[in-house]
């Protein structure tokens, strides 16, 4: 044979061994397979700030208490029952379910104090915040743990009781060996995890990493065949395949082939009429939790005049901003509580020029300015009443007012918040303002806003708000206006302040619904932020293979979801 | 002055040369705005969680203190822990090095050998319509924005005619299959290996074609090619044995560049086929601001690409008898 022939022969055999292995099949019919943007972050649950980690880790590790995906309402999940308020000794009694880890081994009281007592003599970020009050934790028996409080303190429900639960079996040899370094914090959220022991419904098999995670159904599930807030919990399916995609394109096209049941990634406005006519594929669109707003430095002039920033709120369009800047997906905001979070969500609030048209909205600003002083060159309303093109307007000194910037993402970042800042921009000049948008990148916006206090105004938002409303405090409070603390706006108010203080102790849900609400009214009133809108999660699944996904906000990546989806041809497991 | 000579003396410069960027790097990282942590934190966390999540990073020391860590870590080997995956830097690239050698090197190699061979035919009938298609056609899919591409050559043979996977490196489906054998394993790298591949080669080919060309014709008006026909060799003797390995000779310095910035892979093509190489690695720890990460890739690259320099020059002299130090 010569040498052609040789070649000839290797590259016919190298392409009937790949379709071989191309045609290689197995039955997979209870394997679900998801599609993520971006590979998790770590397995370490202390670490994991990334919504990827924790699409893996959720379904591993399991808080006491979950919300209800109708009501959002908390719902016990490794507890047995709602936890028991004792106001005199400022004490809560919850009573665990019979569980198990994954590793065969009882859940106990005695995990759910080392988890409070890890993260209290850690510190651990992310959680520290919500178990700082705890003074102490009993663990009568197995089964009941008493939290006794040191103060009152709203967010125990909400933000302690969904604290993920480790195992004290795995942990407390990491721990003990983390406190013996000289830096026990990096110790311990730096400790690989590579098998996570968990409560959760599935448990890792393999972590192939850059390729694909692999989890399988934990038999020693609590929920398994279990009727739970009236649902029958299974996981329905044998094993849950994670793999990742570097754009949203090949995502997308590997929904539609068929290699994934589920992109858990929002679709893109682009794609969504492309899907919308696949026979097999269902898109599920569900409100987030979110808050993208206008946002002021009312440190300095000109945005330290109220009236001003009430002008500017006049002049923004929201219906523009949603309907053709988010394509339809998303929706107006007024308050800075989503208004899916429906007890904290403050509905009476003024709406500045909401439905109106451009010509009612400029003046109306215009009126806000003029009572307030401010005067033009040319006004942008004319002694008719008509609109025109404003020139040169005056501060009520009578001092003109210099040019400020508008700071938003780069649109490559968030073509969204991009593109508001640019028509918010055009709105504004339409009223005389010198606004200019001006896109950075988004480490630099957040070093020159949040570090730096030097800006005039920004674009921000926040994409994974909590339910309990206490980011609200931290939001405006005025102990949060220092560098790179989270009053970034440099909003004092006294008043708010003590409704704020008041609302953290406030232990009846009503009186501290009746708080929120009124901070939510001065916000809306003073305008340290505009709340602009929230884009929708748009979600694709397969229909072809699996049903049974659960919406609720934030979309159908839910625990729910997880435990309650099945085959389509499934008989009923 | 000696080979030897020679070759202490470019390994003093790479030293000097890689202190500096080490120096540089370092400096350039802190000077970019913004910090590992700011897009780590919500609204839940208090400005303490901040505080404390800079300390684990070693990020509350004075940059002195921190520059002095960082010289003394790189010194002993220890290019740190990553922020953003809490792993040793060491362990993350070493994860991802192999993948990207494997495709970016055969990749190379591959266009380098298709560049040679259609090099030297279109030299050899130059001015002919063989010539002119070779060289047109080069110039164009040298020119091709590699992302479209790679999502048309998706698009297509992925998608539309099924040959091939969509991305990544490894169908899980035969990974996690436990009767699935290492010659199974192996052959399904290489089946999502053959798009990213193909994509690459129709990238690449073309530079080497047009060198290996020009390098050609330069070659073919010698004396010694004259000779040979002199001599009375056949056409094809002289082509592929006297004319071609001498002006294979810049392909050769173009191949061991490319070999050695191959191990930064392409953030582009890694990205859209989702190879889980060290190109998007270093994108996104850049864009992440994850320092060690960043550095350790960088110092990596810039390691290799030194190294290859002076191998690529010992090699010259090697093939090149003309050429000594």
């Amino acid at each position: 044979m010569d040498g052609v022939n040789r070649w000839r022969s290797l590259i016919v055999f190298l392409l009937v061994a790949i379709t071989v292995s191309a045609c290689h099949e197995k039955n997979d019919s209870h394997t679900l397979k998801i599609g993520l943007a971006e590979e998790p972050r770590t397995l370490n649950v202390w670490l994991a700030s990334d919504a990827n980690s924790r699409k893996v880790l959720s379904l591993i590790y399991q808080p006491l208490y979950v919300h209800d995906p109708e009501t959002l309402d908390l719902v016990p999940w490794l507890a047995e029952s709602m936890p028991a308020y004792d106001a005199q000794s400022l004490s809560y009694t919850v009573t665990l379910r019979e569980a198990r880890w994954s590793d065969g081994t009882p859940f106990t009281s005695r995990d759910v104090a080392f988890t409070g007592n890890l993260i209290q003599a850690f510190k651990v970020p992310r959680y520290a915040s919500n178990w700082r009050f705890i003074d102490r934790i009993d663990t009568p028996n197995a089964h009941t743990v008493v939290f006794f409080l040191k103060q009152p303190m709203a967010a125990f429900l909400s933000g302690t009781l969904a604290t993920p639960i480790v195992q004290e079996k795995e942990w407390s040899g990491i721990s003990k060996k983390a406190k013996t370094t000289e830096k026990p914090l990096a110790s311990l959220i730096n400790h690989r995890m590579k098998y996570p022991v968990g409560t959760g419904p599935f448990t890792l098999v393999q972590w192939r990493q850059g390729a694909y995670l692999h989890l399988r159904k934990n038999p020693h599930f609590f929920g398994n065949g279990k009727i739970i807030n009236g649902r029958t919990m299974g996981p329905f399916v044998d094993d849950l395949v994670y793999s990742v995609y570097g754009t949203s394109d090949v995502a997308i096209l590997a929904l539609k082939k068929g290699d994934i049941d589920m992109f858990w990634w929002p679709v893109q406005p682009g794609y969504i009429s492309d899907l919308s006519r696949q026979k097999k594929i269902r898109l599920y669109t569900n409100e987030k939790s979110a808050l993208y707003f206008m946002g002021f430095n009312l440190r300095r002039p000109p945005f330290s005049d109220a009236a001003l920033r009430r002008a500017v709120a006049y002049t923004i369009d929201k219906d523009f901003i949603v309907s053709r800047i988010l394509q339809g997906q998303g929706t107006k905001m007024f308050s800075v509580v989503p208004a899916e979070n429906r007890f904290w969500c403050c509905t009476a609030l003024p709406r500045y020029g909401d439905g109106w048209t451009r010509e009612d909205r400029l003046k109306a600003a215009y009126q806000v300015l003029v009572d307030a002083g401010y005067s033009w060159t040319v006004p942008p309303v004319d002694a008719a009443g008509n609109l025109q093109p404003a020139r040169e307007i005056r501060l009520p000194g009578g001092q003109p007012m210099g040019r400020f910037t508008i700071l938003t993402p780069p649109a490559d970042y968030d073509p969204h918040r991009a593109t508001s800042g640019l028509m918010i921009q055009e709105w504004l000049r339409e009223l005389g303002l010198p606004a200019y948008a001006r896109p950075m990148s988004f480490s630099s916006l957040l070093d020159q806003v949040k570090g730096h206090h030097d800006f005039d105004a920004f674009i921000l938002g926040y994409g994974r708000l909590r339910l309990d409303p206490d980011y609200v405090r931290n939001l405006f409070h005025s102990d949060n206006d220092r560098s790179r603390g989270w009053n970034m706006s440099g909003y004092h108010n006294p008043t708010f302040d003590e409704l704020a203080d008041r609302s953290t102790s406030e232990m009846n849900p009503f009186k501290r619904q009746a708080l929120v609400m009124e901070m939510q009214r001065l916000i809306a009133r003073d305008l340290p932020y505009i709340p602009l809108y929230k884009p929708s999660v748009v979600e694709a699944v397969r229909t072809d293979r699996f049903d049974g996904w659960v919406e609720m906000l934030e979309g159908i990546g839910n625990i729910w979801s997880m435990v309650q989806v099945k085959p389509v041809n499934d008989d009923g497991a | 002055m000696g080979l030897k000579r020679f070759i202490f003396r470019r390994l003093v410069e790479i030293a000097v040369i890689f202190f500096v960027i080490m120096t540089v790097l370092f400096v350039l990282f802190r000077l970019a705005p913004g910090d590992p942590v700011s897009r780590m934190v919500d609204p839940s966390m208090t400005p303490e969680d901040a505080r404390l999540l800079m300390a684990s990073m070693g990020l509350d020391q004075p940059v002195w203190t921190q520059y002095l860590y960082y010289l003394k870590n790189a010194a002993t080997g220890n290019m740190g822990v990553s922020f953003h995956y809490g792993q040793p830097v060491s362990h993350i690239l070493m994860n991802r090095l192999p993948n990207t050698i494997l495709l970016f090197t055969t990749s190379i190699i591959l266009s380098a050998l298709l560049g040679v061979f259609l090099g030297k035919i279109a030299a050899w009938k130059q001015g002919e319509r063989t010539d002119t298609l070779m060289t047109i056609g080069a110039l164009f899919c040298h020119t091709l924005f590699l992302p479209w591409l790679a999502l048309i050559m998706i698009w297509f043979f992925a998608y539309w005619v099924g040959w091939f996977p969509i991305t990544g490196m490894v169908s899980p489906d035969v990974w996690i299959d436990p009767e699935a054998g290492f010659v199974v394993k192996a052959l399904d790298v290489l089946h999502h290996m053959a798009l990213p591949l193909m994509t690459l080669i129709m990238i690449h080919f073309g530079s080497y074609l047009l060198v290996m060309r020009s390098s050609m014709l330069e070659t073919l008006k010698d004396d010694y090619i004259l000779t040979a026909r002199a001599k009375g060799l056949d056409e094809k003797t002289i082509r592929d044995h006297h004319a071609a390995p001498n002006a294979a000779l810049p392909v050769v310095t173009s191949v061991g560049l490319s070999l050695a910035f191959s191990i930064n892979g392409g953030a582009l093509t890694e990205t859209v086929f989702t190879w889980p190489g060290l190109g998007r690695e270093l994108v996104f720890s850049v864009s992440h601001a994850d320092y060690p990460l960043a550095q350790a890739a960088f110092l990596l690259i810039a390691i290799v690409v030194l190294l290859a320099n002076l191998v690529v020059d010992v090699l010259y002299a090697y093939l090149d008898p003309r050429i000594r130090y």
